[in-house]
């Protein structure tokens, strides 16, 4: 039976979020510039791999999603704590928000008839600062958020 | 009758889903009929990450004036521990369980039939070995648990046994009592 490719069903999701959904993202590439989304892939250490008496295994996989946000250098207006750096944090904070939202409701990526999701959430409350380069024009900051999808894979399970 | 041999090359480890224990059920909704009895049937196991059969021999040992040790074995008490047992979505047993659970209804725990099916021995051709214990029992031992709300369960069998073969590793597999020439 042909497998899922999960990356393509995780980007298959994600791509119902509108900032997603309207912005380029990128595969494995760093296109830094303002409003790109970077899906970067991770390694998925085999030894958390939780094996069952029945022959399914608990398995576990993440990506991080870096997104690149333009930024600027003026100070916040104290009276109405307001700028567009602000903003982005407040955007990207709400990307986060959702994605949790969908595995507090166990909307799911579609991982194929023989794996099923068991859960799905970032792995922080906000999401983290990689990186300001102010060389280039404009200046740019990299936030990212990793995101853990676990999932029983009944692949190997003999009995039907 | 001979000893069967295993389906496994040379110093090959069995893998634990291998050893297979199904219960069995009467339910006149069931997928399974047997002799004109509707049955449902399900693997115990989902979940659970370890589970053996312990035997429980009930062993007496003398020691004579010489100092032989003579060892008596009475009886063996069969029985496998499932925890976690969690409460899943589409499970029959899990269903059932709980139904007797709430209604208290204790003497319809002992009304299972249990099969251990030994699938490192035998092929889908032929079948695979296993024995089937009737009138087992099998009790819920508590409910609740942390993030996702597990019923652990004992299985104890009765070691009214039946030897044969299943024909295949599904729900709805035949049992095929040996025959003794």
């Amino acid at each position: 039976m042909a497998t899922v490719d999960k990356n393509k069903a995780v980007l298959t999701f994600l791509a119902t979020y509108p900032d997603i959904q309207t912005n380029p993202i990128f595969v494995n590439f760093i296109n830094a510039k303002n409003d790109t989304i970077q899906f970067l892939t991770n390694d998925n250490d085999k030894r958390l791999n939780k094996p069952f008496v029945d022959g399914s295994v608990l398995k576990r996989y993440t990506l991080t999603l870096v997104i690149s946000k333009s930024i600027t250098n003026m100070a916040i207006a104290k009276d109405i704590l307001s700028n567009e750096n602000l903003e982005d944090i407040a955007s990207i904070q709400a990307m986060m928000d959702w994605l949790n939202e969908q595995g507090d409701n166990a909307i799911y990526p579609d991982f194929g008839i023989d794996c099923v999701i068991e859960d799905m959430h970032t792995t922080s409350e906000n999401p983290s600062v990689d990186g300001i380069n102010t060389a280039i024009t404009p200046a740019l900051c990299l936030y990212s958020m990793e995101i853990r999808i676990d999932y029983i894979d009944y692949t190997k399970v003999i009995w039907s | 009758m001979a000893i069967s041999e295993f389906n496994l090359a040379q110093h090959q480890r069995a893998a634990r889903k291998l050893l297979i224990t199904v219960a069995e059920w009467k339910d006149d909704n069931g997928s399974v009929t047997i002799d004109g009895v509707k049955y449902n049937r399900e693997i115990l196991g989902r979940r659970t990450e370890d589970s053996s059969i312990e035997y429980n021999a009930d062993i007496e040992t003398t020691t004579d004036i010489l100092g032989i040790n003579y060892t008596d074995i009475n009886k063996t008490q069969p029985q496998q521990d499932f925890d976690p047992y969690l409460i899943l979505g589409g499970s029959k047993l899990g269903a059932k369980l709980n139904d007797i659970r709430k209604r208290n209804a204790l003497t319809e725990l002992d009304q299972f039939n249990l099969y251990i099916i030994t699938a490192y021995v035998g092929d889908s051709t032929n079948g695979y070995e296993a024995e089937k214990h009737v009138n087992c029992t099998i009790t819920y031992n508590s409910l609740g648990g942390d993030a996702n709300v597990n019923m652990p369960i004992s299985a104890y069998f009765s070691n009214d046994i039946t030897n044969g073969t299943v024909d295949k590793l599904s729900d709805d597999f035949s049992f095929s009592p040996d025959v003794s020439l």
